[in-house]
């Protein structure tokens, strides 16, 4: 089989499907759908093939920009990390697709939403193929740009409009750093080929230049919003639920961690350090700001990022593909989450306050038995997939730092604190508003999709079913982290950690806020603390303060120059000599033949005295 | 007949030639005084040719009327146009290329 064909029609599938929609099918929502639908359908099939019958490295390279001896090229590399995620970003994004026909079904602009979906898949693929880091950022970017799209789906409301700007700038102010990254790892390694990087950092005598890697890690900062850029993500809920669920399970957070582990091999020891804590910080703050959001998608907004500090750690502890397996079972179980939530809030016509639901599991059976599975997968209950990848980081983390391990033992717990916070009140107990009293079980397409993403977060997590290309990606890891524990006789340890967090986090959770409880026991019993995590350490306000006061005079500065200095004196002085000069030529044009002769004599006078040299 | 007296009639030629274009306020009338300027130097040239036993100049001349020829006819030409359609050929009232 000529798997550069298959690897270029798995990206270029969602490609031509943009296209078709966007040129032709704008107002033609329906069509357009089915034209996202196959492609993507068509895409996870090649993806499936690939996984299963590709079962080796493959890399190809194409000439794209030569500028002198420095060339670009685009091309495809291929290994068991690529086989998973080109896998998880079909997979999920096509069960995304089939959602959101369900969920978009009265909306007006389906075409415009669709063609998004259809674009963020390709630049998704594009960034997984990538064999090389200037190809990466020319998808990244492009990431950048469809989930600034698709954010703004709902522009007529000032929130989406604000959250999409949100997260392009602060994905742009990462991507900046990126790209000095990439620029010095050519300057520095002569090369920016990901194969070609891992070949020369396996050789002896290699030293991994540190600034580079803390400059490439500003990309995955950015783009899998970690301190300080996070504060676009909880706003990005702004967005149709199926671009949340899309941007937080399969794509756009993901290319962050899939990134870090492309690059690992020229991340050095410092550079770990700073992601591991990245990540383990991430793990706690998150997890803490969740308990003061009140709306469904923003608690599950916090638990990605809190999740991502998971994966984060595990790239910072030196187990990229420990990260990718959380990456893959967090795509299943978290876009079941946000589909489920979707589905909620579907029912509940767009109603999004959990305060104001309750009661769904008898209007919605089969969406609270879904949603119960993804809220166990997350919370790493025993025997579903969250659990396998979660603990499995925590292992990590245990013999190779303690402070980062009960970082992430408090994160597991709180994980299961709000998860059981979002639950009961949401599900349980009784209706609290007409909207949730008139709510109904979703119809036919969403609810495939859901089923079919809880059965993978139930099963996931079992490597022995994956491909076994796909499996080199995380069998040597298990089995070191495995042995470590063993060696440490932590097994008994580790068997009681399996339970305790999210057991205990339940439990509190129910003791605290009850079944299907009416207003936020914390905001009721402990309003001091409730407003304090309200504002989520006031990260947009510092951001705020620093954008009137500091970026805000430095722009006027640049301003009074612009308006003064060039527009004043440059182009507008430019333009008042030659005016001046102007009105007195003009002057000597009276219109009287006779005063042209004096003119012409005096020219002539003139030119008489140069050419005898008199001036 | 000296060089001499064949440039004064020459000079006096062109610098009556050059006050009528001055002066006058018909543009016929300048239109001829612009004549009687080429014909100055159309004299003064065949005075240096005889007074160098050389045939160039007075070959020159022959060129120079024949193009003054067609200059005068589109000149004249431009002059019935503007007459027909300003019903003057007087200069101070012709000043529409000030504005």
């Amino acid at each position: 089989m000529d798997w550069t064909k298959v690897f270029l029609s798995i990206l270029l599938l969602p490609l031509v499907a943009a296209l078709v929609n966007m040129l032709f099918l704008r107002r033609n929502g329906t069509t357009a759908a089915l034209v996202s639908i196959t492609a993507a359908f068509f895409s996870m099939v090649l993806a499936m093939i690939a996984l299963f019958k590709c079962t080796e490295r493959y890399s190809v390279s194409f000439p794209w920009l030569s500028l002198g001896d420095f060339q670009a090229s685009m091309g495809i590399y291929y290994n068991p990390m690529t086989a998973t995620m080109l896998f998880v970003v079909t997979f999920v994004g096509f069960l995304i697709h089939v959602f959101s026909v369900g969920y978009m079904s009265d909306d007006p602009a389906k075409g415009r939403f669709f063609t998004g979906l259809s674009i963020f898949m390709f630049s998704m693929l594009g960034i997984v193929l990538a064999d090389n880091l200037i190809m990466m950022f020319v998808f990244w970017e492009l990431v950048g740009f469809s989930s600034y799209m698709l954010i703004a789906h709902y522009w007529n409301t000032e929130e989406a409009r604000s959250a999409c700007k949100k997260a392009f700038i602060m994905n742009r102010i990462g991507d900046f750093g990126m790209l000095l990254g990439i620029a010095w790892t050519y300057w520095h390694y002569k090369t920016v080929n990901l194969q070609a990087l891992e070949v020369f950092s396996s050789q002896p005598g290699f030293v991994i230049h540190g600034g580079i890697a803390l400059l490439l890690i500003c990309g995955f900062i950015g783009k899998s919003a970690q301190f300080p850029l996070h504060t676009w993500l909880p706003d990005a809920m702004a967005g149709p639920t199926p671009v949340s669920a899309l941007i937080h399970a399969a794509t756009m957070v993901a290319a962050g961690i899939y990134f870090l582990c492309r690059i690992f091999c020229i991340l050095d020891a410092q550079t770990l350090e700073v992601i591991v804590w990245l990540g383990s910080g991430m793990v706690v703050y998150a997890g803490i700001c969740a308990f003061a959001q009140t709306d469904i998608k923003k608690i599950l907004a916090y638990s990605t990022l809190s999740q991502l500090g998971y994966m984060a750690a595990a790239v910072g502890l030196g187990f990229p593909g420990l990260a990718l397996f959380h990456t893959t079972t967090h795509a299943f179980f978290k876009a079941l989450l946000f589909l489920g939530s979707g589905s909620v809030i579907h029912a509940c016509h767009h109603e999004q306050d959990i305060f104001k639901m309750g009661g769904l599991f008898k209007k919605m059976p089969l969406t609270t038995a879904l949603f119960a599975i993804g809220t166990i997968a997350l919370c790493g209950v025993m025997f579903t997939s969250g659990y396998f990848s979660k603990d499995a980081i925590i292992e990590v983390a245990y013999f190779k730092n303690t402070p980062v391990f009960i970082l992430l033992i408090l994160g597991a717990f709180l994980t299961a604190g709000y998860m059981g916070r979002l639950f009961y009140v949401a599900f349980l107990g009784s209706p609290k508003s007409q909207n949730s009293e008139h709510a109904h079980e979703s119809g036919f397409f969403m609810l495939v999709s859901l089923v079919v993403l809880a059965g993978m977060s139930l099963i996931g997590g079992y490597t022995q079913g994956w491909a076994p290309f796909a499996r080199q990606l995380v069998s040597g890891e298990l089995d070191t982290v495995h042995h470590q524990i063993v060696s440490l006789q932590a097994e008994g340890l580790f068997s009681v950690l399996g339970i305790l967090p999210w057991a205990i986090g339940f439990a509190i959770a129910l003791l605290f806020y009850g079944i299907g409880a009416k207003k936020d026991a914390l905001q009721n019993h402990l309003p001091s603390v409730y407003s304090f995590v309200n504002q989520k350490l006031w990260f947009d306000e510092i951001y705020g303060f620093y954008v009137r006061n500091v970026q805000q005079r430095f722009a006027d500065i640049l301003n009074f120059c612009d308006v003064v200095l060039v527009g004043g004196l440059l182009v507008r002085g430019t333009a008042g000599l030659v005016g001046v000069v102007g009105m007195m030529a003009r002057s000597l044009h009276v219109g009287n033949i006779h005063i042209y002769v004096y003119w012409f004599l005096a020219g002539l006078i003139i030119y008489w005295s140069f050419a005898m040299g008199y001036f | 007949m000296t060089l001499h007296s064949v440039i004064l009639v020459a000079g006096i030629l062109f610098i009556t030639g050059f006050l009528g274009v001055l002066l006058r306020r018909n543009t016929l009338i300048v239109l001829m005084s612009v004549e009687l300027m080429l014909n100055a130097v159309n004299l003064a040239f065949v005075g240096f040719s005889r007074y160098n036993n050389t045939m160039d100049g007075a070959v020159f001349v022959f060129f120079i009327i024949t193009v003054a020829a067609a200059e005068v006819a589109v000149g004249l030409a431009i002059l019935v146009a503007l007459f027909r359609r300003r019903q003057t050929v007087m200069l101070d009232t012709i000043n529409q290329l000030k504005d």
